[in-house]
């Protein structure tokens, strides 16, 4: 079976930086920050490591399905969910990806895109 | 006197730049005289003129506090404040200074922010990995039993700790064959899903007989079955232990036409003989059996009439004393040639006729 991106980038022990740093990121931006406004810490953290180790392969896997559930109700835009996935490209270049590994994530999660933004 | 604390610019610089939070208060009064820039970021109200320690802005119980400072021990206190949209984790300690006369009240203010975070990433992070050991110990076990059902325990615990397996010769072993007479003809006058319905349910009841008996089903070909004993382990009664399970199945068979509308009768043959068990397939795992006695059972099975055993001269030999079997006329079987077989009735406290169903069915 061929090594999964995030076991390959040292598994969680490595990994757990590029999720507190996303986090950071998507809190200090105000076209996604806003979102989690009412979120509590611990809740958002669960939902960055879930996020980070279901996008590198890691263990946790979420059909379309339950993606699709997670977020209706959050009303997510186009203009949010590209910066958040702008946002996590430009974490994993600060963490040494190599470029075809961030474009085989950015590919996975523009997949995911109609099951995230709210449908119009 | 809080009026006579006075800080000049380098030392105000010294305490903006240190890496905690820093408030000092007037004692006893608790009004705040000085914050340094990370308490302020903090708490913005410290600005206020008038902010007491004890007020809106931190929120210190006041009676706690004083009797805390007056014993000489610090006061502490865990706050959650909201900067911006990131939810802070503070713990403040406050201490009590005194020069001389006069005394303050230092307040620490430590964030645990990153700890927190950082707790909370681990506790998710487990949580996601237990759950996964948990299905993937499921999965192992689905696919374990899935094994067990193909082939030997010993021979799969072999498969597992070498990843091959030998293929084993047992000298001794005895061999069943059973199926099903007119069940072809069965299968189309009746609903599919009812027919197979049928057949498992039969088959998992022969199953239990023969794990009973300590023999081992081998395979299921369509409606036949195929099992045997005297292996993996070596059994020295594997002919009455095959005899036994075979008029088991058949008495199981008569009782449950009683009570069911499909009428099933089986017939079976048996021999013994010795036999090669090993795994067959690299991709697809079959565990079977190969050796003449297993082709003369299944002559044998084909030979006999509904509900009928029949066995061979030499499963005759081994099962003479213990079991009632009826000569029959000596019979050209195709491939051995002209064989003395055997029918098998019983044995003691067992026969093949089984009581009325009792009233009421």
């Amino acid at each position: 079976m061929k090594a999964t991106l995030f076991d390959r980038y040292g598994g969680f022990g490595s990994v757990h930086k590029v999720v507190l740093s996303f986090y950071d990121k998507m809190l200090d931006s105000d076209i996604v920050g806003p979102y989690f406004d009412d979120v509590d810490m611990a809740a958002l953290v669960d939902h960055q490591t879930k996020f980070i180790s279901q996008v590198m392969g890691g263990p946790a896997s979420y059909s379309n399905e339950v993606l699709e559930q997670v977020h209706r109700r959050l009303g997510i835009t186009q203009e949010a969910f590209d910066e958040m996935t702008g946002l996590l490209e430009e974490t994993l270049v600060e963490f040494g990806f190599k470029p075809e590994d961030v474009r085989t994530i950015m590919t996975s999660i523009r997949s995911c895109q109609p099951y995230i933004v709210a449908k119009g | 006197m809080p009026q006579s604390f006075k800080l000049d610019a380098f030392n105000a610089l010294l305490l903006d730049s240190v890496g905690v939070g820093l408030i000092i208060a007037a004692y006893p009064g608790f009004e705040v005289l000085f914050r340094n820039q990370r308490a302020l970021a903090c708490f913005p109200g410290l600005a206020d003129v008038g902010a007491r320690l004890s007020g809106a802005v931190l929120g210190f119980d006041e009676g706690a506090l004083r009797a805390k400072l007056d014993a000489g021990e610090a006061f502490k206190v865990g706050v959650e404040v909201k900067l911006r949209r990131r939810a802070q984790s503070l713990t403040l300690t406050a201490t009590k200074a005194s020069f001389g006369d006069s005394a303050w009240v230092v307040v620490e203010v430590s964030n645990d922010t990153k700890v927190r975070e950082l707790e909370s990433m681990i506790a998710s992070y487990s949580k996601m990995v237990e759950q996964q050991n948990r299905s993937l110990k499921k999965e192992k076990e689905r696919a374990e039993k899935l094994l067990l059902n193909i082939m030997p325990e010993s021979v799969y615990k072999e498969l597992k700790t070498f990843g091959v397996t030998t293929p084993q010769r047992y000298d001794e072993a005895s061999i069943l064959m059973l199926d099903f007479v007119g069940f072809t003809q069965l299968s189309v006058e009746h609903d599919p899903a009812a027919i197979i319905t049928e057949l498992n349910d039969i088959f998992s009841a022969f199953d239990r007989i023969a794990e009973q008996q300590g023999c081992e089903r081998i395979k299921t070909i369509g409606d036949a079955y195929v099992a045997v004993s005297g292996l993996p382990e070596p059994a020295p009664d594997h002919a009455q232990s095959i005899a036994r399970l075979a008029m088991m199945c058949v008495r199981y068979v008569k009782r449950r036409n009683q009570t069911h509308a499909i009428q099933s009768r089986c017939r079976v043959g048996l021999a013994p003989g010795p036999v090669i068990g090993s795994v067959v397939g690299i991709q697809k795992y079959v565990y079977d059996i190969f050796g003449p006695g297993i082709n003369l059972a299944s002559r044998l099975e084909a030979l006999a009439g509904p509900m009928e055993i029949l066995v061979s001269e030499e499963m005759y030999e081994r099962l003479k004393a213990d079991f009632v079997l009826e000569a029959q006329a000596e019979t050209d079987v195709r491939g051995f040639g002209p064989k003395q077989i055997y029918k098998l009735l019983g044995t003691e406290g067992m026969t093949l006729d089984i009581e009325p169903a009792p009233a009421g069915h």
